[in-house]
């Protein structure tokens, strides 16, 4: 298997306990771009890095990782470097242990490098892993898969928990890291702000299902942002709400494009950003399909909500 | 390096990392059996080199190592081999400092302690170590350490425990030098088979691990 992709992911199926389950999940990144992957607490993100890494298996679909059918040969764990949301070493390791640990793994491991980054991260090696703070563990984490020259970066929600500061640094580094066209960067997170800078491609998870993934300008271009008055988005044909939030005095929710110039003449349509995108998807309500206990697919479908009722219409109430 | 090898050391990093526990787990057994030299590498099997052995795997848990064994280029396999290799290396490293304190706790005692005696010594400790090991780590593999730590200690020195008593009731336990000669070599290569038994079950477990 060879191509262009940093990764592609098809038809991929798992399930998780009793209750959760990514299904037909299908997207993909080209080498040396950014894929931001968006979705609430819950929605599947680390479980898809789990089957992308190759961590937890798959029951159907198929993954390439560099190349190669995931699970593909150990040593192309030499390429890619993984940074979750928690530490993985152990806590009583100082920084330079953490470095002796793990050099001898990899054969293109650049202790100067892992040297230098500390020194530029301001970590102490002589610091212990079990005494730095979460910020500075992310740090160290992302030092590591830096240290070993991987092509590919897979951050599991790397900012959440860190102070503005230090998600500008990290910013900084995956940009610094992107200087080399051959380097691709996947970063799931809930924080979107990061990716308005440094996205490129950006996917859509709700309830383990791919909402919508390809550039973050046609992710962006795909969706409109409408408001009203609080009868303003009742009754509407044609058109599917998604996330629509009600209060006393007006109404928002967020729709596909072509569905926005149905309403342009009774509510104010504005672009969304990331942001909006993410928390109107995450506020959908899955329903459980009839049978498999499989919820509603990725996409509203159009003229769903003919006479929308709030058992059809998924929305959240706000005071 | 191979990546066994790799692991090994991986799992020697680990466990100095709890340095102190293990030393003092040296020292208590080490006093306890000052005046009684003869029994203190089978104590060290009993109670100390299992727990250091298993060090790698109570850390795993505790901080998430199993997480770095995926994302490392270490096959899996190589994983698992890597720490019973641990396991052999610890038995190794301390049954023979153990018989060198045994060796001088004897001397300081005016004891007299020729080397076939040590050699039954250190076939009883393989024994006592194997037998802990064997039933040990493919549970620890299983289900991970903090979820069946205490059985998992348990139930082996219980199971040596009974036996000893068992012997000891029926009146069978007046083990000397010569009676149990002719058995050392079919001991050490009964442990050994127990132990790449062992390593067997454990794989299979670990398809079946509780993650």
């Amino acid at each position: 298997m060879c191509s262009d992709l940093a990764f592609a992911l098809r038809g991929v199926r798992t399930t998780v306990g009793d209750n959760f389950a990514l299904r037909d999940v299908s997207f993909e990144l080209p080498t040396g771009y950014v894929m931001g992957l968006i979705g609430a607490n819950g929605a599947g993100k680390t479980t898809t890095i789990r089957c992308l890494l190759g961590m937890r298996p798959i029951q159907t679909g198929e993954i390439e990782l560099l190349g190669h059918r995931v699970p593909g040969p150990v040593a192309l764990r030499q390429d890619v470097g993984v940074v979750l949301d928690h530490t993985y070493l152990v806590g009583e390791w100082r920084l330079v242990e953490v470095e002796r640990a793990l050099r001898p793994f990899y054969d293109r491991w650049d202790g100067s490098r892992y040297r230098q980054l500390l020194d530029t991260f301001g970590l102490d090696p002589r610091a212990k892993v079990k005494d730095l703070s979460r910020g500075m563990a992310m740090k160290l984490m992302i030092t590591v898969a830096l240290s070993h020259q991987a092509r590919l970066l897979v951050f599991d929600e790397p900012t959440s928990g860190l102070d503005p500061v230090a998600r500008d640094e990290l910013v900084g580094i995956i940009g610094d890291f992107l200087l080399d066209e051959g380097h691709s960067v996947l970063f799931s997170t809930h924080i979107t702000p990061d990716l308005d800078r440094i996205g490129d491609y950006v996917t859509l998870i709700h309830d383990g299902r791919i909402v919508r993934t390809g550039t973050k300008d046609e992710v962006l271009d795909a969706y409109r942002i409408v408001r009203g008055g609080p009868d303003d988005l009742s009754g509407l044909v044609g058109v599917q709400l998604i996330g629509a939030r009600r209060t006393p005095t007006g109404a928002q929710a967020l729709v596909r494009t072509e569905e926005a110039d149905l309403l342009a003449e009774r509510v104010l349509v504005e672009a969304p950003t990331l942001d909006d995108i993410a928390v109107h998807i995450g506020a959908r309500v899955p329903h459980p399909d009839p049978g498999n206990g499989a919820s509603r697919g990725p996409e509203p479908r159009r003229g769903a909500g003919r006479r929308q009722s709030d058992s059809s219409m998924p929305t959240r109430e706000i005071a | 390096m191979t990546a066994i090898a790799r692991t090994v050391v991986l799992d020697l990093r680990t466990a100095v990392a709890y340095r102190s526990q293990a030393l003092l787990l040296f020292v208590v057994v080490a006093l306890i059996e000052f005046k009684n030299p003869i029994l203190l590498v089978p104590a060290l099997a009993l109670l100390a080199i299992p727990a250091i052995a298993a060090f790698p795997l109570q850390a795993a848990d505790k901080a998430g190592l199993e997480t770095l064994y995926a994302v490392l280029p270490v096959p899996r396999r190589s994983v698992l081999y890597g720490h019973y290799a641990w396991a052999l290396a610890t038995y190794l490293a301390l049954a023979a400092a153990g018989a060198m304190f045994t060796l001088a706790f004897a001397r300081a005692q005016a004891d007299a302690f020729d080397g076939r005696t040590l050699l039954v010594v250190l076939t009883l400790s393989w024994a006592v170590f194997v037998v802990n090991v064997a039933i040990q780590f493919p549970l620890f593999i299983r289900f991970g350490h903090s979820r069946i730590g205490g059985l998992g200690t348990v139930l082996p020195v219980a199971l040596i425990m009974a036996v000893i008593i068992k012997l000891h009731l029926t009146t069978r336990l007046h083990v000397t030098v010569a009676s149990v000669q002719a058995w050392l070599p079919l001991v050490w290569v009964a442990g050994a088979v127990a132990i790449v038994a062992s390593v067997a079950v454990a794989i299979a477990a670990d398809t079946r691990r509780v993650r």
